[in-house]
């Protein structure tokens, strides 16, 4: 389908605040998003893509994102759970990775979409913390918002949060993860390595993870900002921008 | 819900001092007196309700009674064309670009902050994006100039009630973080200065910049005869009793605990879509007028809506929603609950407000409506318990206070160079007042809303150094940005109140300009002790004088502030402190200049002249000497710098600029070296003495990297505007080198320089 028929619905509640940058960002590409209030929310029939932006929704005071997932479960469950196995993108930054996991839809693997099995724990080092992280792309094959970007590219991308360490329930699971191709996003120093601790990986996640996918590939969530990022490009012409362009790319395609 | 009281006044003097006191109103006896004869007028006694509200409107707080002379005889005669509205509201308005406005409002919650930092300091926030939001603007930063005791202050040095600096410190950042975080606005500068001065008497400003449509501006005053007042957002609970009276006054022992009530909660999940909705009413066309509940809460905000439109309001009280029951009709009347805008909506568009507000989750109720008569009637369930001619009501009283010049220790000092400038240095990029602040920044989320072009640590990821001012770039299809920073020296101020506020003036502008912006308004918020003591009104009629001494010359003025007096505690007051905000336009956000240097082999300038001026200087400080001349600013010469630089700059001739402020142009040097790790060699001119030269905080200088290529144009280009400038080095290296006659007196590797500086409030507030 074309561009100008791209439909993406950037959904908020109180204490969302990033999506203006969303909606800003898939609207330069031509896109149309739209901001819907859960309190205005009928149906994602109209839409292509579903965007769940950062913030502090409910104010986070349960646990982040506990809330406004178990209001979008409330409301709309059966509806979300039927566009993800079509295949629509299903995008969460910061908050909305949280929200994502608090759904079950990430890690989703396949066999057991919905269920809970992973939590984004506080930061080792007990606080929010805002600074650039250094993100190196892993999987460059099955993730619908990074098909543009190049397997071990390197990205600046603003980290700004208090909870972003992704908790599995054990080693095996981080394996498959890894085995399934579902880590996306690793953090890394601006030489790329992995390992180099903190502050490059911000929060002390397993395995230095940034951003992980579902099993399919079209529900992806990450901790750092690209839409912060649109415009600072690498050496190689990608930014934050090239996250917008894939998921657009790939409904093109696909729808 | 309690009755309303009749309050005897026809009593004398000594009993009048009585009902101040035990009413928690703050009136004077003199101020008792006046309203005693405004009410043998209208033939009856006052009610409590209408005594409290007398109380909130004639405050130092909200009716700057002690400052407002001083203030108009020197500040307020300056004007810029660039001013659309100012000073007169609770934000000033300055033309951003044809179609829109910027909004700016500084104010203090000092008081709150002092007993519980946490809730003060984040409901300081809560307030000052309400000052933004009721001119039409949508809040696009937030800047926060804070000032502590030292946090290694040892725990018998606390007076009794007293809570220990780190204790505050900690509490005013989380709680700025909590609010500034969840309500999604960057934090994006602000400034963290330690002195003993400020123990019991922490300085919380918060500052606050929002970005309005021309179209969209409204002001705080009803339109007309019939409007309806509707009150949106949180309940009204017993929260913020008091809140301005008890600013209004010096802290002692017990303000620990008989205070705690006058501080209010804050809840930034009800002021996000409080934000959205008034916002969206407003770009709808719905409003007629919109204010904030601040300091005196429903008492402030009907009466002053109401006079300022040229009318009068009637209110029915029981229509007010609550947050508990039991609440005194005063009590609702005068209650600071965070969280809460009176809007005056025509009749024709109410049901469309209130939907609006619904659509959002926020509780939205009419409580009253305007009338001809410029009175103010309430109702309670139907009887009537208030009725007060507005004018006596809000005007207030001005006095003009006495002053006694306190005599100065700022004459020449002697004292011996020290034995190791190595050691020196390093021990200044240590001092707390100069070390990396990103332990504070990093707390705040300063680039949420992806607006943040250039913010307050630039430099590699983990390796940055300190941006002279951050710069947010407002508009979507737009290169114009708005750069923003807050400046004062306490050190420069207890020493000298008419330089050290000139100083500031001058700090702001150089910062400004060293990124490359034009400045463009500034907003002061005046934190003086009691200004009942002649001496402390000195130190603030001086400083205001040393404010306008700079500010007449520059181009931009004042277009917003506020004062915050008695801030005063068990340990004595705080030094004078007029923090300032600065705020510039920059045409093309591409074009900003940062600090660190850029590459290897470029030319290293000084741009200024560094004088015999080390009064107050962190140099001084840490060899334990006080006194000293502190460092005039001359505003002729600030001018010619800015228009040469920023000419400089437009072209491309700049690769780096630092201004010289804390440390000298040792320190200035130091953390231009930090952000991309790249050293630099410098001489020393040999016109002073070497500590002079290395550590003098004279006002009006700048360090500038340049490629040699532009060496010719860059000399030409600042000469021609009749500005000092030397040749002083090259970058490159990995340390950072001072020679004196061609022997190196500092040799620090950049490394050691970054950890040195980095460390200090990581190690000591963990």
């Amino acid at each position: 389908m074309d561009v100008n028929d791209i439909n993406v619905c950037v959904l908020r509640i109180e204490g969302t605040n990033n999506e203006q940058e969303i909606f800003e960002s898939f609207k330069r590409l031509g896109s149309n998003p739209s901001f819907v209030h859960l309190n205005e929310f009928s149906s994602l029939e109209d839409y292509q893509c579903l965007m769940i932006p950062g913030g502090f929704s409910s104010g986070d005071y349960v646990r982040a994102g506990a809330i406004f997932s178990s209001r979008i479960k409330s409301m709309f469950w059966d509806e979300l759970l039927q566009f993800v196995k079509d295949g629509y993108p299903v995008g969460g930054i910061c908050n909305g990775f949280q929200v994502l996991v608090e759904l079950g839809l990430l890690p989703g693997f396949s066999r057991n979409i919905g269920k809970v099995n992973a939590c984004l724990a506080q930061n080792d080092s007990a606080r929010f913390e805002c600074r650039h992280s250094v993100l190196k792309h892993i999987s460059s094959k099955k993730c619908a918002f990074t098909k543009l970007l190049p397997e071990g590219e390197k990205l600046v991308v603003p980290s700004a949060h208090a909870e972003g360490k992704l908790m599995l329930p054990d080693e095996k699971m981080y394996q498959r993860l890894e085995k399934n191709g579902q880590i996306v996003f690793k953090y890394c120093d601006q030489n790329g390595d992995i390992e180099a601790g903190y502050p490059w990986n911000p929060n002390g996640s397993p395995h230095n993870i940034a951003g992980i996918c579902s099993e399919k590939g079209n529900v992806f969530g990450m901790m750092p900002h690209p839409e912060r990022s649109f415009f600072s490009e690498n050496e190689n012409g990608h930014s934050g921008s090239t996250i917008f362009r894939s998921v657009i790319g790939y409904i093109g395609e696909r729808f | 819900m309690s009755d309303v009281v009749e309050i005897d006044l026809n009593v004398s003097d000594e009993e009048l001092q009585i009902i101040s006191d035990e009413t928690g109103t703050g009136l004077s006896v003199q101020e008792l007196r006046t309203i005693k004869e405004y009410f043998q007028k209208e033939g009856r006694n006052p009610r409590d309700i209408e005594l409290q509200a007398l109380g909130q409107a004639w405050s130092e707080h909200c009716c700057y009674k002690s400052s407002k002379y001083y203030l108009k005889k020197h500040l307020f005669k300056f004007d810029a064309p660039q001013n659309l509205f100012v000073i007169k509201e609770d934000a000033g308005l300055v033309e951003f670009d044809d179609d829109h406005a910027y909004a700016v409002a500084l104010e203090s919650h000092n008081h709150p902050s002092a007993i519980e930092p946490y809730g003060g300091a984040a409901t300081g926030i809560g307030g000052i994006l309400r000052d933004v939001v009721c001119m039409g603007a949508q809040p696009i930063a937030l800047i926060d100039p804070l000032f502590f005791a030292p946090p290694t202050t040892s725990s018998d040095m606390i007076p009794k009630g007293v809570k220990h600096p780190k204790y505050i410190f900690s509490g005013v950042v989380d709680g700025i973080r909590d609010y500034g975080n969840r309500v999604g606005i960057p934090t994006i500068a602000g400034m963290t200065a330690f002195h003993k001065g400020y123990l019991g008497n922490c300085l919380v400003n918060v500052g606050c910049v929002g970005l309005v449509d021309k179209k969209d501006i409204i002001y705080s005053r009803v339109g007309n005869v019939g409007d309806i007042y509707v009150l949106a957002g949180g309940g009204t609970g017993r929260d913020g009793i008091h809140g301005v009276t008890f600013a209004s006054k010096e802290l002692d022992d017990e303000s620990q605990t008989s205070s705690r009530s006058a501080v209010q909660v804050g809840d930034p999940i009800m002021k996000e879509p409080l934000i959205h909705a008034c916002l969206e009413a407003n770009e709808k066309k719905l409003l007629t007028g919109m204010k904030d509940l601040g300091g005196g809460g429903l008492s402030c905000v009907v009466g002053e809506m109401a006079l300022a439109g040229g009318y009068g309001a009637k209110v029915d009280l029981e229509n007010v929603h609550l947050k508990e029951s039991n609440l005194a009709p005063w009590e609702i009347w005068v209650s600071e609950s965070q969280e809460r805008m009176m809007m005056s909506v025509d009749k024709g568009d109410l049901d469309e407000v209130l939907s609006i507000f619904k659509k959002w989750d926020v509780p939205a109720v009419v409580i009253g409506k305007v009338i001809a008569e410029k009175r103010l009637h309430i109702k309670l369930n139907g009887k009537e318990i208030f009725d007060l001619d507005l004018e006596f009501l809000t005007e207030g009283p001005m006095y003009k206070r006495p002053v006694k010049r306190i005599v100065l220790r700022n004459n020449k000092t002697e004292y011996d160079e020290p034995g190791d400038y190595n050691e020196t240095l390093i021990s200044l990029l240590k001092d707390y007042n100069n070390a990396c602040d990103d332990w504070v920044i990093r707390q705040y989320d300063f680039e949420v809303r992806a607006r943040t072009v250039s913010p307050a640590l630039v430099g590699k990821e983990n390796f940055e150094t300190h941006a002279d001012a951050s710069i947010i770039k407002p508009l979507e299809d737009s290169n114009r940005g708005l750069a923003m920073t807050s400046d004062v020296n306490p050190f420069l101020m207890e020493l000298d109140p008419f330089w050290g506020a000139a100083s500031a003036v001058d700090e702001s502008v150089r910062n400004l300009i060293a990124i490359g912006a034009r400045p463009h308004s500034f907003a002061d918020c005046l934190n003086f002790g009691n200004p009942e003591k002649p001496e402390k009104m000195w130190e603030f009629e001086q400083a205001v004088q040393g404010l306008a001494h700079v500010i007449g010359k520059i181009g931009a003025t004042f277009v917003s502030g506020n004062v915050s007096l008695y801030n005063e505690g068990p340990a004595g007051a705080c030094p004078p402190t007029p923090s300032i905000m600065g705020l510039g336009i920059i045409d093309d956000v591409e074009k900003a200049i940062t600090t660190p240097f850029k590459e290897n082999g470029n030319l290293v300038y000084l741009v200024g002249t560094t004088k015999d001026e080390m009064g107050g200087s962190s140099y001084l400080r840490s060899r334990g000497i006080r006194g000293g001349v502190v460092p005039r600013s001359n505003p002729y010469e600030l001018s010619n710098a800015s228009n040469a630089l920023l000419e400089l700059m437009g072209k491309g001739k700049v690769m780096s600029c630092h201004d010289i402020s804390e440390g000298g142009i040792a320190c200035s040097i130091a953390e231009m070296c930090i952000g991309n790790g790249i050293g630099a060699k410098v001489a020393l001119e040999g016109k002073h003495r070497r500590d002079v030269e290395l550590f003098s905080e004279s006002n009006t200088r700048w360090v500038c990297e340049v490629d040699p290529s532009e060496k010719d144009e860059f000399e030409d280009g600042i000469r021609s505007h009749q500005v000092a400038l030397r040749l002083i080095g090259r970058t490159g290296g990995d340390s950072l080198v001072f020679t004196s006659e061609n022997v190196p007196l500092i040799d620090i590797g950049v490394e050691k320089l970054m950890n040195t500086w980095q460390r200090p409030l990581w190690d000591i507030m963990g």
